[in-house]
């Protein structure tokens, strides 16, 4: 069933593509929309797994992933929407397609253990995604920060410079969205620490510590993000350094995501 | 009907002659004058400073022609002969690609300028107000607006900024987004010093600051601005660590900025981004200092590099702009064919009917004695053959391609069916009343084939007469009558 909403996510990539080349306002148009039905497809398909399994479809890595795209769809859709601005669409819906394909090669639900039940372990999990999908988000606008402020920089106005909004309205997006991940991100992780605190009659979740994969990325990401929003103001770390570094806290949450939900284990294997 | 172009533009005039045939500003004046000529139907005056164009719709081209071009030199007051060398004109199609050119900025001294869009609209907006304009002018128009909108969208013709100045600003619109509670530090209070922060006044930034050697100088320059501030020399360096925007245009000798000087400045503004325009020459900013984190500095040879590169870009695509404004042509030219055969179409509906009528009241004596439910089936019956004859050949005619063959068969018409000359005139003079009714034109007439008729023209003196002789008749018939397929006789 995944496999719709991926066949949406890779028409709109192509028609974003070919908007940002082309700059034709038809195939913004379109794109937006197909992305739209992606969503509304993928939206489809999540409601369809929870009225089937009963829960919503985050308790294992593969759910997991698919609702994060869903999320992040949904918060792009919101951005563009909102700035009426189209020129991210191209560097988010390849994203979105790559992430979409592991639901889509390993089509199962996850069985939700026992321990997992509880609107903690689902507030906890709900919100560590949207923050993640904010970090996507900051992460791809960090990098067309930069590819502008290179631009601009190198006195070569060419390709990014007719076709990015400024480079304060970079900016300006870019720490939105950081705030909004970071606060997210912040609730989740100590919703996390309280149902851990709740639960620990199970021996997993007494063996949960900073030593966990998992978990050390999440805590190493806060950290990072903290430093962004905090720290980098006050020493005049500004424009593009910032930019840096959502795309590098990003690449922090991709490692969480795929290669050690999938090859890694430890206590946090969910 | 044809559409006429009589013109002169910075291609074929002076400026000299420009500036003194200038409507700009004296649009409706000139409108009205032009109607009072009487030479053109329909009118609408074009006026830029690169351009004063005249379009319109008339019956005798050449004569309009002679008369428009001596408008343009009657109305300003300069001898004729002294405007007839440099003025062009265009027939037809040929003057709708002229427009749609002039619309799409291709026809512009810097080509893709974006104001004369709006002038074209200007144009056709004072001629709407005086009533010079009619169907033909305004589907031409709408048209002209339509290929100006979609160049620009579709193609890069109006992109990039071509002069230093408007480079300057785009540049800091990239880097700061909105000008709006921006400020701007001039440091040299000289001429170019004074355009530049006028020019960036304009465009909306919160305050501009002069600095100068001299403040005297500086002060005179920031009265003479309006809304600036002159600041003491050696307050230079707070100055900059207050604005974004920075504007050397001193005769020094030597760099004022250097590169520790701005990286301590950077320092104590915490590194907010700066943009420094250098327009110097020699230069008064060291060059080094571009290397810093947060400092955009651009000098004079830089942004007229810019320009270059957005003016090659743009003649690049020249070509793309003209395939759009063929394109368009053509559907306009579509259009325009059609309609020349619609004189010929309502010619050949009046006389139909006239016959139906004539025979309907040489058959009066006969149909006196039925019910007037039986009079109104006869007129109703007749009315519909009459339809039905006429649907094929009215369809056929407005599908022809060519302006050749629809001349071909409207005269072969015309003969067959001896569509007099009082009819063409009548119908002629009827039709913009039908656009009026009907933008699109092309339906009017093959829905409501009394449409022509009832437009309030007075007919052909011998068929009004006996239409007035039938009224009597009309009124007894009325109630199975629909309104508005019925021909209002003249007398009414």
């Amino acid at each position: 069933m995944n496999f719709v909403p991926l066949a949406l996510y890779v028409i709109a990539s192509v028609v974003y593509a070919w908007h940002f080349a082309e700059r034709e306002p038809a195939a913004g148009r379109s794109a937006s929309l197909l992305l739209i039905f992606g969503a509304l497809a993928h939206t489809f398909v999540i409601g369809m797994q929870t009225m089937d399994v009963g829960h919503v479809p985050v308790t294992g890595p593969t759910s997991a992933i698919s609702t994060f795209v869903w999320l992040l769809a949904l918060a792009y859709l919101y951005t563009e929407i909102t700035t009426d601005e189209r020129a991210m669409g191209v560097f988010i819906l390849p994203l979105l397609v790559a992430l979409q394909t592991i639901p889509v090669l390993r089509p199962v639900i996850e069985e939700r253990a026992a321990l997992l039940e509880g609107p903690f372990f689902g507030l906890h999990v709900s919100l560590v995604l949207l923050a993640y999908a904010s970090f996507a988000l900051a992460c791809v606008i960090g990098i067309t920060y930069v590819l502008l402020f290179k631009e601009i920089k190198a006195k070569h106005l060419g390709f990014f410079y007719a076709r990015l909004p400024s480079l304060q309205v970079l900016d300006r997006m870019n720490r939105r969205t950081v705030v909004f991940g970071w606060v997210c991100l912040t609730i989740g992780l100590i919703v996390g620490v309280v149902w851990a605190q709740y639960a620990n009659s199970d021996p997993r979740v007494q063996a949960m510590s900073l030593q966990d994969p998992k978990i050390f990325v999440a805590v190493i990401c806060w950290v990072v993000y903290s430093f962004e929003l905090f720290a980098a103001p006050r020493i005049g770390w500004g424009g593009r350094r910032t930019a840096y570094l959502s795309a590098v806290g990003f690449l922090i949450v991709l490692l969480n995501f795929v290669p050690i939900s999938y090859f890694s284990s430890g206590s946090h294997d969910f | 009907m044809h559409l006429l172009l009589v013109g002169l533009s910075h291609r074929t005039a002076p400026i000299e002659l420009r500036e003194r045939v200038d409507f700009q500003g004296r649009l409706e004046p000139a409108l009205r004058a032009l109607a009072a000529r009487g030479s053109a139907v329909e009118a609408v005056v074009l006026s830029t400073c690169n351009r004063a164009e005249l379009y319109a719709a008339c019956n005798d081209v050449a004569a309009a022609r002679a008369d428009l071009a001596a408008f343009v030199g009657d109305f300003h007051g300069v001898d004729r002969a002294a405007v007839a060398p440099h003025v062009y004109d265009l027939q037809d199609l040929d003057a709708a690609r002229h427009l749609f050119r002039v619309s799409a900025g291709l026809d512009s001294l810097v080509v893709g300028e974006p104001q004369i869009l709006g002038q074209v609209k200007d144009a056709h907006r004072a001629a709407t107000g005086e009533q010079t304009v009619g169907p033909l002018l305004n589907r031409l128009f709408h048209f002209s607006f339509f290929v100006g909108k979609r160049v620009r969208a579709e193609t890069g013709l109006a992109a990039g900024a071509v002069s230093v100045g408007y480079a300057a600003v785009a540049l800091a619109r990239k880097i700061f987004g909105a000008l709006k509670g921006r400020t701007v530090l001039v440091i040299g209070a000289g001429e170019m010093g004074k355009l530049t922060a006028r020019h960036l006044k304009s465009q909306g930034v919160r305050h501009v600051t002069i600095v100068s050697r001299t403040l005297a100088h500086a002060t005179r320059t920031a009265m003479a601005i309006g809304g600036a501030s002159a600041v003491p020399w050696d307050e230079l360096d707070s100055a900059l660590g207050a604005s974004d925007i920075v504007v050397t245009t001193t005769g020094a000798t030597s760099p004022i900025l250097t590169k520790a000087r701005i990286e301590a400045v950077m320092h104590s503004r915490r590194n907010r981004p700066i943009f420094i325009i250098d327009i110097a020459v020699p230069r008064d900013v060291e060059p080094a200092s571009g290397e810093l984190e947060q400092v955009f500095l651009y000098n004079i040879d830089d942004l007229q590099a810019t320009v270059r590169d957005n003016l090659a870009r743009r003649a690049s695509e020249v070509e793309r702009a003209e395939a759009i404004v063929s394109e368009e042509v053509g559907k306009f030219g579509a259009w325009f064919k059609s309609r020349g055969v619609i004189p010929t179409v309502v010619a050949l509906r009046q006389r139909f009917e006239a016959i139906r009528r004539s025979e309907l009241e040489r058959l009066d004596f006969k149909l006196g004695a039925l019910p007037p439910e039986a009079r109104a089936r006869v007129d109703e019956i007749t009315h519909l053959i009459v339809e039905k004859l006429l649907l094929t050949p009215t369809a056929q005619l407005k599908g022809l391609g060519d302006a050749e063959t629809a001349t071909a068969y409207s005269e072969a018409l015309s003969r067959l069916f001896r569509l007099s000359d009082a009819a063409d005139r009548d119908s002629a003079e009827a039709q913009p009343e039908i656009r009026a009714a009907d933008p699109d034109g092309s339906t009017a007439l093959a829905n409501d084939p009394d449409a022509s008729t009832s437009s309030g023209t007075p007919r052909a003196t011998s068929s009004g007469e006996r239409v007035e002789r039938a009224d009597p008749g009309e009124d007894r018939v009325q109630p199975f009558i629909r309104p508005k397929a019925r021909p209002t006789g003249p007398g009414r």
